[in-house]
């Protein structure tokens, strides 16, 4: 049973490295893959995750953090995972917490656990929490789905959550998708909190506010194809 | 007028390096045309407005029709915009998972 970590990426060559060093090589006795979907980064951010012993996918072209979640999905269902994390390759999340995310997922027999950042928000900037919280009710009223963190990256899934999810976004939104899915899908799922890590680093690479009001657009749209 | 100059300058050299047909060419030829002659004398649309009332429409009618049509081309554009992005992510995924990269390090 192998346990792939999909790390979508771009112009990460300054975190890759140290995040990947402290990525277990095994949880429980199951070996651990790391796979880095390189999204058209212009820099060495590919060379450093092959010498970080990670497998490396390459977009020819920066296509957004959704479609590099998406090739990390197939890249891990041609390498047989029964279980995928996504997670950030900026270093917001720490390495150490994937067990904790595997160990749920596996022990309670979920097929998606969310690591949520606003269960316990201590150290989150607090537009970044209120943000959230916005994005989550607008999730809502797309999705009808509520969860404590609907954008968090940090995510554990089964094989089964993994070939039955039929995901279209490119963006950011693809947070919001996913949740769509669990609720569509009718999968098991939990939110788990996690600690999140923000660094002047991970702060400026995280989501810019002028995207957010793209991902709002992006999720109106999408409301208003269901209607 | 120096807009409407700049887009049929680009329209023709599309033309000229065969990225445009000569139907899409006289198209915008005459649609700047349009715009320009309005943009010149706005008399005109006032003659339209004065026109069309005589048949019980008035200017809510005309600006409400200009804006279905402008909202309708907004949308065949997103639809457009959307198939072109799902083909684009489909070929540059489908391309960077050919690569041998399963026993690559």
């Amino acid at each position: 049973m192998t346990v792939a970590i999909i790390m979508p990426a771009r112009n990460e060559a300054a975190a890759i490295g140290q995040v990947l060093s402290r990525i277990p090589r095994q949880i429980d006795g199951m070996p651990v893959v790391p796979i880095v979907v390189d999204d058209g980064s212009s820099d060495q951010t590919a060379r450093i995750a092959r010498q970080g012993g990670a497998r490396v996918v390459r977009h020819l072209t920066n296509l957004g953090v959704g479609a590099a979640t998406r090739t990390g999905f197939q890249a891990a269902q041609t390498l047989g995972a029964e279980i995928v994390v996504t997670m950030d390759s900026d270093g917001q999340h720490e390495p150490a917490e994937i067990e904790r995310l595997v160990r749920c997922l596996v022990e309670g027999k979920f097929d998606v656990v969310i690591g949520s950042r606003l269960l316990t928000p201590r150290g989150m900037p607090i537009t970044r929490f209120a943000a959230n919280l916005v994005l989550n009710a607008v999730t809502f009223m797309v999705y009808r789905k509520i969860v404590s963190d609907s954008q968090s990256g940090f995510k554990a899934f089964s094989r089964k959550a993994v070939e039955s999810l039929e995901l279209r976004s490119c963006g950011y939104e693809i947070c919001s998708e996913i949740v769509g899915e669990i609720y569509r899908k009718k999968l098991r799922y939990k939110s788990l909190s996690i600690k999140a890590v923000y660094t002047d680093y991970s702060k400026s690479k995280g989501q810019h506010f002028l995207n957010g009001i793209n991902l709002l657009v992006e999720l109106f749209i999408r409301l208003m194809r269901r209607v | 007028m120096l807009l409407a100059l700049v887009a049929v300058s680009k329209s023709y050299v599309d033309f000229r390096a065969r990225l445009e047909s000569l139907s899409m060419f006289l198209f915008w030829i005459v649609t700047w045309a349009i715009i320009v002659a309005v943009a010149l004398f706005p008399w005109i649309v006032d003659l339209l407005i004065r026109s069309s009332a005589r048949g019980g429409a008035g200017l809510g009618t005309f600006f409400g029709m200009a804006l279905v049509f402008l909202y309708f081309v907004v949308y065949r554009i997103y639809v457009k915009i959307e198939r072109i992005e799902q083909n684009l992510t489909k070929a540059i995924q489908e391309l960077a998972l050919r690569e041998d990269w399963l026993n690559r390090r």
